[in-house]
């Protein structure tokens, strides 16, 4: 891909609970360059992280990038971050960017999950569950150390299954136990992970069934890489999910496209001519192409 | 009334069996894990209970089973786990028109008249936190036997507080607590208020009149006890042996069925 060396750019930088991403778009709203990695614990240090590595993966110096939104659990520990945007709306705007048909987009975090409604890219609606592990990543990390299995291991495997064991248990740590004594009955391994994979998604489309699932549906968050997670949504829900290329990185894209619309709205009303010349420049240019 | 009459509750962690006479005297009782074999845990739960009420199954007229496993107890009837509760409580504390049921899987909130006859209940759903399992998890964390954790907490001048209710995120929270130098007992009496705030949340919607009782595994624990009357601003009546509830009140509705006939 080639850069026009005098172009702007915008930044977006989700701090989830379990990992961050950053993403990098131009003045058209296209993506230049993005990066995940783990959270941990120290969020500060993390996010000077991910923006240090998506600048380099975009090729491009921090004095490119004209304005920097942040979203996510973490959002607050951004400290270079322009503004900060509550990961619903960043979300829904990254899942329609790629996906502007959407209607529902179900998102599955390490230790959340959300879903929105979504109406000609705008959110409608949304319910979120943070408040109990069953129905998030966090379920399968504890199956998986249960386990003693990789968490795409564990996807692989469940695909081989074509009857899932019933998980009764919706609380994480019953599901535990349950899991232990499924084995110890006997009961094949593919079909205790199919089972796992049927029990989390149950938790999550009860979720969106109160908000009325319509297609097309978006799957996102680091689970959407699962391909087992991914059969069984498409079992419980009873029709087809669509995938984004990279599924964690949504809020991020989002934050990143808001960022360019928020810039243009502020150069627009008058600000930012004298510190960020560059900016007034690149929307005078954009406005100029649109006419 | 002549004969014995055998209750068997088996529940998700413990199961208990009780055998009262005629007058409805309690003869002996027994309290075992429930392990997962429930019919061979029923046939040992029963045979202690026997033993300690120095009798003989013959002895026994009749018997009823409760709790999620009572199906496989080998019982003559199988009664719903509210209604033996409210059996139980009533025998044991006939003023008691509410109770709190804390159990190994959940919790469940009754109220009653003064004849033990359920009026209204809510059961939450399988929920560690609900239920006196949350109590095991931070146990082990902390390295304490289950025993200590009531006496314990109540040393707590500063209870600690924790952003989530889900057992899962709670041991995380757990750890990080004890990282920034948590004592102990202000965890547990920490962990007393987030569980008794969940039992007071599942009890809107029913009209809670006194006076209380508090029952199941998790009335064993002092702390939690204080946490529930404080959280409802209540006094609670604490059965000697508060698990046995169940399976007494299942016995007592053994001898009332043999009584009808």
């Amino acid at each position: 891909m080639e850069y026009e060396a005098s172009k702007l750019f915008f930044a977006g930088i989700d701090i989830g609970s379990t990992m961050s991403k950053a993403v990098v778009v131009d003045d058209q709203g296209t993506m230049r360059g993005y990066v995940v990695g783990q959270t941990g614990a120290e969020h500060r240090r993390r996010a000077n992280r991910v923006m240090e590595d998506v600048l380099i993966k975009s090729s491009i110096t921090l004095d490119e990038v004209a304005y920097i939104i942040s979203t996510g659990y973490g959002r607050v520990n951004v400290p270079f971050a322009d503004r900060q945007v509550t990961e619903l709306t960043c979300h829904a705007k990254g899942v329609a960017s790629i996906f502007p048909e959407v209607r529902t987009a179900i998102d599955i975090g390490g230790q959340d999950a959300k879903v929105l409604k979504i109406k000609n890219g705008r959110l409608t609606d949304f319910l979120t569950n943070d408040k109990c592990a069953a129905g998030t990543g966090r379920f399968l990390e504890v199956a998986a150390e249960t386990l003693g299995l990789g968490l795409n291991e564990m996807g692989q495997i469940s695909l081989q299954s074509d009857t899932p064991v019933k998980i009764n248990s919706l609380c994480t740590i019953f599901a535990q136990q349950e899991i232990i004594s499924r084995l110890s009955e006997g009961q094949p391994l593919p079909d205790i992970l199919a089972g796992v994979y049927i029990a989390v998604t149950t938790r999550v489309v009860k979720l969106a069934r109160q908000l009325k699932v319509e297609p097309p549906v978006v799957f996102t968050g680091g689970v959407a890489k699962n391909a087992g997670m991914v059969k069984a949504m498409e079992i419980v829900l009873g029709m087809p999910v669509l995938i984004p290329e990279e599924p964690l990185i949504t809020g991020a894209l989002g934050a990143a496209i808001l960022a360019r619309d928020e810039a243009f709205k502020l150069v627009q009303a008058g600000h930012y001519k004298m510190e960020k010349k560059q900016l007034s420049e690149a929307y005078i240019e954009f406005t100029e192409k649109d006419r | 009334m002549s004969g014995y009459f055998l209750g068997i509750d088996i529940g998700a962690a413990a199961s208990k069996a009780v055998v009262i006479d005629g007058q409805k005297k309690i003869m002996g009782a027994a309290v075992i894990p429930s392990g997962t074999n429930y019919a061979t845990t029923a046939a040992a739960v029963k045979a202690e209970a026997l033993k300690q009420a120095g009798l003989q199954l013959a002895d026994i007229t009749s018997s009823a089973a409760t709790g999620i496993g009572g199906r496989n107890a080998g019982a003559k009837s199988y009664h719903g786990v509210i209604i033996c509760d409210a059996r139980g409580v009533n025998l044991t504390f006939p003023s008691a028109r509410t109770i709190i049921d804390i159990g190994g899987q959940g919790s469940q909130v009754i109220t009653m008249n003064g004849e033990g006859r359920v009026i209204n209940f809510n059961v939450s759903e399988i929920c560690a936190t609900g239920s006196a399992r949350l109590l095991q998890v931070v146990a082990r964390i902390l390295q304490i036997g289950i025993d200590e954790i009531g006496p314990l907490s109540l040393r707590s001048a500063k209870p600690s507080s924790f952003s989530t209710s889900c057992t899962v995120f709670l041991e995380t929270e757990v750890i990080t607590r004890i990282s920034q130098g948590d004592k102990p007992e202000d965890i547990l009496a920490g962990i007393h208020h987030s569980i008794a705030d969940k039992i007071s949340g599942m009890s809107r919607g029913v009209t809670l009149e006194k006076d209380f009782a508090i029952i199941g595994g998790g009335a064993l624990d002092i702390g939690l006890v204080q946490a529930i009357e404080e959280k409802l601003a209540v006094k609670a009546l604490v059965p000697e042996n508060p698990r046995l509830m169940a399976a007494l009140g299942a016995a007592a509705v053994a001898r009332g069925h043999h009584a009808g006939k």
